[in-house]
């Protein structure tokens, strides 16, 4: 389990992580997702070891992260600019990980050489960014981690690559266990893989849910009114309304059953639950705490 | 789970490796130009293979680039080593990756270190490899020197490479590390220069050089200027009547021979080796504190952000504050000391400059003028108030005398000769001296308004006036420190009878018993040895050497004729006159060398040499007839310089005289420096004549 309590950090005054908790469950593909500037990265480089807290705990397992030479060799983690020396091949940088970390499977990388396709005598910096990214994949996977922990790790790849890389990520959840935690700004993909979301703004949590608690949690409903109603009455609690025809698409947070219920008073032609997006529930959440829907980048 | 990285916390041979391989060019290229000096050798010997080199010969060898080489060597290397090993630390990608590698900041410490250290020391194993290796085969082999040498060159290699990681993580930021890592090593002999040409613009008598109270804070030049390589030769006489030229011992030649190499004051570099320990203490516990956030940061530490601000604000209050002043005022300044409004005006100016530029640099942003007020004024405070505690010399500089019980040793100079004086042996000419210190320390605004007014009056009746008089006096006091003072200033006749005044207690002092029998070494253990004349005759001269009995003899004649008053004194206004200080002089050279023995701090016998020089006039009787009796000189010789040279005196070379002036310095080491050793010269001589010209002689060891 990966556990933030409380945790500050502060830049030169600026309070980057302001009190923020999360808890990932192990075994469970966490996203972590915000606007720009939430403290998601922030977040991340403490979760890695390399920024140490001015206040609160980072622990996995139980143990703190900081300093912690034989935790650390049980994450393995992908930032969002990955670094490799300017020098080095593929084959160059899968030795120093392989001397790096202890469960460093050879067999692994061997296996995803098919996968990755990569000639491991090029230079790294010769490479595209994607094929970057797909060789900091190549080698983090190798690792054998316990714990995954990826920021925005799948910007730049193609479509099929992502794909590719999520299925051999969900492959080690299942197999091994793998706990992963991953920062995106890619809501439809992530509402694809995770199964537990923290939202974060403004360096702190705003909430964290199971996917189905949280689609639980807020309902989108498709409603025709009897003749005579032009709208939906006021005295709906309505977190957004929109409308074409007949047809009036509204986001209530409650359940369906109570939403249902709350309608069905003005004797509606038509009321239909429909799937919430996890991008319709990080603009609806986060609209509460005045975040401005334009400004985020989908 | 155990982990690899558990049995190896302290050091990981991935990363070691990684860095050695990285960075090989650092420490292949000067491997590969250090090899070459031992193949060239080989190459030599092999050419030549009865080549005279001994074992002695190549150790000094060895030691003078400990000396020499060894210093600036390491202290460039060491840089370039320190920024590949710690180049992580400055890029936030590098620093991330590395920070999350499964290995404390302890391996990364240690292993950095290792690294670093390998990379300074493999040119020398490689090099040092192949010279033994090369040396040994021809025969030529000194362990201790090489020993010595290898001990040497591990404890400045790491010392330079631990006081370059310490500056490593005092920045963040790759281009500031050199430039801090320079200003490191160098600050403590800058500040130095700095405050002396400060403090000398404002304080009277003070000396404007560099004093080097805190050159150990400059390791390179202090090892430079400690460090030495001692040489010992015999000398032994070879017979050879067929090829020799005749010498004192017959026909031969002599043939030195090295018979003993040291390394003097060796033990500063393992002093300094160890304040490479501590150092990388210093290091390690910046690290251990240091933000990962900050790479990029020129000051990675967060409470010498206004060390360096402030210390830039400082330094180029001074440095830019003097530039600006001598730019722009320099040449509307009245007399020899600064004036304080515009040179606190400059040093404000170039203070705000350096207060911003420190703070764009902390900010790495060129806004930085909103809210600063605070630490401009600050600033502004600290600049006027250096200028008024220097004006106002608040910490008593101009008037500190040290007393007789605080001197370790002194040294003076005033009417052109030197005097070197120890308490125990010379402590009523000491006392003199500190009371014309005094007075002249007294007078000093006196001596700052007459020689403004003199710098324009210079043609005020030379009867009367006596310009631009020189006393340096150096007090070596026995906490180590010293107290040094140089004076330029007019003698006035009418103030000579006045014993309030310094003309009085000068005039006084040199003209007195105590300094004369100091200069002509009467009762001081200095023993005549041996001397010469040179008798002057236009083109021609004639020379003639004498031995211990006539020395004595005439020492004792010049002895007679002081204590009758007939040796005359020094006029302090003669010098105005175009060479007639020397015009009522025989026209000889009369050198008289002296002996003594003492016993060195370490209670060995030696021996000190010494050698003056006697100007003898017509009204010296007693020396006079010595000379005659003695045979050195006839009465057709001993013409003056006026009777022999009338041309010299006329009045044309007067007036160019007048119009023109003249004057010389020469450079010798100075008393001081003999005494304490840091000079090579074995003894030195106060060539003294009559209360005429000096110069300092020394003689070599």
């Amino acid at each position: 389990m990966i556990e933030v309590k409380n945790v500050v950090k502060t830049f030169d005054g600026f309070h980057a992580l302001d009190g923020a908790t999360l808890t990932v469950p192990t075994g469970s593909v966490y996203g972590l997702v915000g606007p720009n500037g939430a403290g998601k990265s922030t977040i991340i480089r403490h979760l890695t070891g390399i920024y140490r807290q001015d206040a609160g705990e980072v622990a996995i397992a139980g143990e703190t992260v900081w300093e912690n030479a034989a935790l650390k060799a049980r994450i393995a983690a992908i930032p969002d600019d990955w670094f490799y020396y300017a020098q080095s091949n593929v084959r160059d940088m899968m030795r120093f990980y392989k001397g790096m970390y202890p469960n460093f499977s050879t067999e692994r990388y061997e296996k995803l050489k098919s996968v990755f396709n990569i000639d491991e005598k090029r230079t790294i910096r010769r490479l595209s960014k994607g094929m970057q990214k797909q060789v900091a994949f190549w080698l983090t996977l190798s690792c054998m981690p316990d714990y995954l922990i990826l920021d925005e790790p799948v910007d730049g790849l193609d479509p099929v690559m992502r794909r590719q890389i999520w299925s051999l990520m969900m492959g080690d959840v299942a197999e091994r266990g793998t706990t992963v935690l991953v920062s995106s700004h890619n809501l439809r993909e992530l509402e694809d893989v995770c199964d537990h979301v923290g939202i974060m703004d403004k360096g702190t949590v705003l909430l964290e849910r199971s996917l189905a608690q949280l689609q639980d949690n807020m309902v989108k409903l498709q409603v025709v009114l009897p003749d005579g109603m032009a709208d939906i009455p006021a005295e709906v609690p309505v977190l957004h309304a929109s409308k074409i025809g007949r047809i009036h698409t509204i986001i209530m947070r409650m359940n369906a059953e109570e939403a249902t219920a709350r309608l069905a008073v003005y004797n509606p032609l038509l009321v239909d639950a429909v799937p919430l997006t996890l991008e319709e529930i990080f603009i609806y959440e986060l609209g509460g705490v005045d975040y401005a829907v334009k400004d985020i980048v989908l | 789970m155990q982990s690899k990285t558990s049995f190896c916390e302290f050091f990981n041979k991935t990363l070691f490796r990684k860095n050695l391989m990285r960075f090989w060019p650092l420490w292949a290229a000067p491997s590969f130009i250090g090899a070459l000096f031992p193949l060239a050798v080989l190459t030599n010997l092999l050419r030549d293979p009865h080549w005279n080199l001994t074992a002695l010969q190549l150790t000094a060898s060895y030691y003078e680039i400990v000396t020499y080489g060894l210093p600036i060597i390491s202290l460039c290397y060491a840089i370039l080593v320190a920024i590949a090993v710690w180049s992580y630390l400055f890029n936030a990608r590098s620093v991330g990756l590395m920070h999350t590698l499964p290995v404390r900041r302890e391996g990364l410490f240690l292993t950095g270190i290792l690294s670093g250290m390998a990379m300074m020391l493999i040119p020398y194993v490689i090099t040092g490899a192949l010279a033994i290796l090369v040396f040994g085969l021809s025969g030529v082999f000194n362990p201790m020197g090489i020993f010595v040498t290898i001990l040497c060159v591990i404890g400045e290699s790491f010392f330079y490479f631990s006081s370059a990681t310490v500056v490593a993580f005092i920045t963040g930021n790759l281009f500031a590390l050199p430039v801090l890592y320079f200003i490191f090593h160098f600050l403590a002999v800058a500040m130095d220069w700095l405050v002396n040409l400060f403090a000398t613009g404002f304080l009277f008598g003070l000396q404007g050089d560099y004093s080097g109270v805190v050159e150990y804070l400059s390791p390179t030049v202090y090892l430079m200027s400690n460090v030495r390589c001692d040489r010992q030769y015999t000398e032994t006489f070879i017979s050879d009547a067929i090829h020799g030229s005749l010498t004192p011992d017959g026909y031969g030649y002599y043939e030195s021979e090295l018979t003993s190499v040291a390394l003097r004051d060796g033990w500063i570099v393992a002093v300094y080796a160890l304040a490479g320990v501590v150092l990388l203490g210093i290091a390690y516990a910046l690290y251990r504190r240091r933000r990962s956030e900050s790479a990029g940061d020129v000051v990675a530490v967060g409470w010498m952000k206004p060390v360096f601000r402030y210390g830039v604000a400082l330094c180029s209050a001074m440095a830019g504050g003097l530039a600006l002043y001598a730019i722009f005022w320099g040449s509307f300044q009245s007399g020899d000391t600064y004036d304080v409004i515009p040179l606190a005006i400059a040093m404000l100016i170039a203070g705000t400059i350096g207060y911003y530029a420190a703070n764009m640099l902390l900010a790495k942003s060129l806004r930085v003028f909103r809210g600063s007020w605070k630490g401009l004024a600050l600033t502004a405070v600290c600049a006027v108030a250096i200028c008024c505690t220097m004006y106002f010399d608040l910490f008593g500089v101009e008037t500190r005398v040290p007393t007789l019980d605080q001197i370790d040793h002194m040294t003076f100079y005033a009417a052109d000769n030197n005097y070197a004086l120890l308490p125990d042996e010379d402590a009523e000419l000491i006392e003199e001296i500190r009371a014309v210190h005094l007075a002249i320390a007294e007078d000093a605004d006196y001596i700052r308004a007459m020689e403004q007014n003199l710098r324009y009056e210079s043609a005020k009746d030379r009867s009367e006036f006596s310009l631009h008089n020189t006393v340096r006096v150096n007090y070596y006091l026995k906490d180590g420190t010293s107290v040094s003072r140089r004076y330029s200033f007019p003698i006035v006749r009418s103030r000579l009878e006045d014993p309030n005044t310094y003309d009085y207690a000068l005039d006084r002092m040199v003209n007195g018993q105590n300094s004369r029998n100091k200069r002509f070494h009467l009762n001081d253990g200095f023993i005549p040895m041996n001397g010469y004349i040179y008798l002057e005759a236009g083109d021609e001269g004639h020379h003639h050497s004498f031995g211990d009995r006539e020395a004595r003899q005439i020492m004792a004649a010049v002895a007679n004729d002081i204590a009758n008053g007939t040796c005359g004194v020094y006029n302090w206004f003669e010098s105005n006159h175009y060479d007639y200080s020397y015009a009522m002089d025989y026209a000889l050279d009369l050198g008289i060398e002296f002996q003594k023995p003492v016993v060195l701090a370490d209670g060995q016998n030696s021996t000190d040499y010494d050698s003056i020089s006697i100007r003898v006039r017509p009204e010296m009787d007693h020396t006079v007839n010595a000379l005659l009796q003695l045979g050195l000189a006839d009465q057709d010789s001993l013409k003056t310089r006026l009777e022999l040279f009338p041309e010299n005196y006329s009045a044309e070379a007067q007036e160019w005289f007048d119009k023109y002036g003249y004057a010389y310095e020469t450079s010798f080491p100075t008393p001081t420096e003999v005494i304490t050793g840091s000079s090579s010269a074995a003894s030195i001589g106060i060539i003294g004549g009559a209360d005429g010209p000096t110069e300092v002689f020394v003689t070599a060891g």
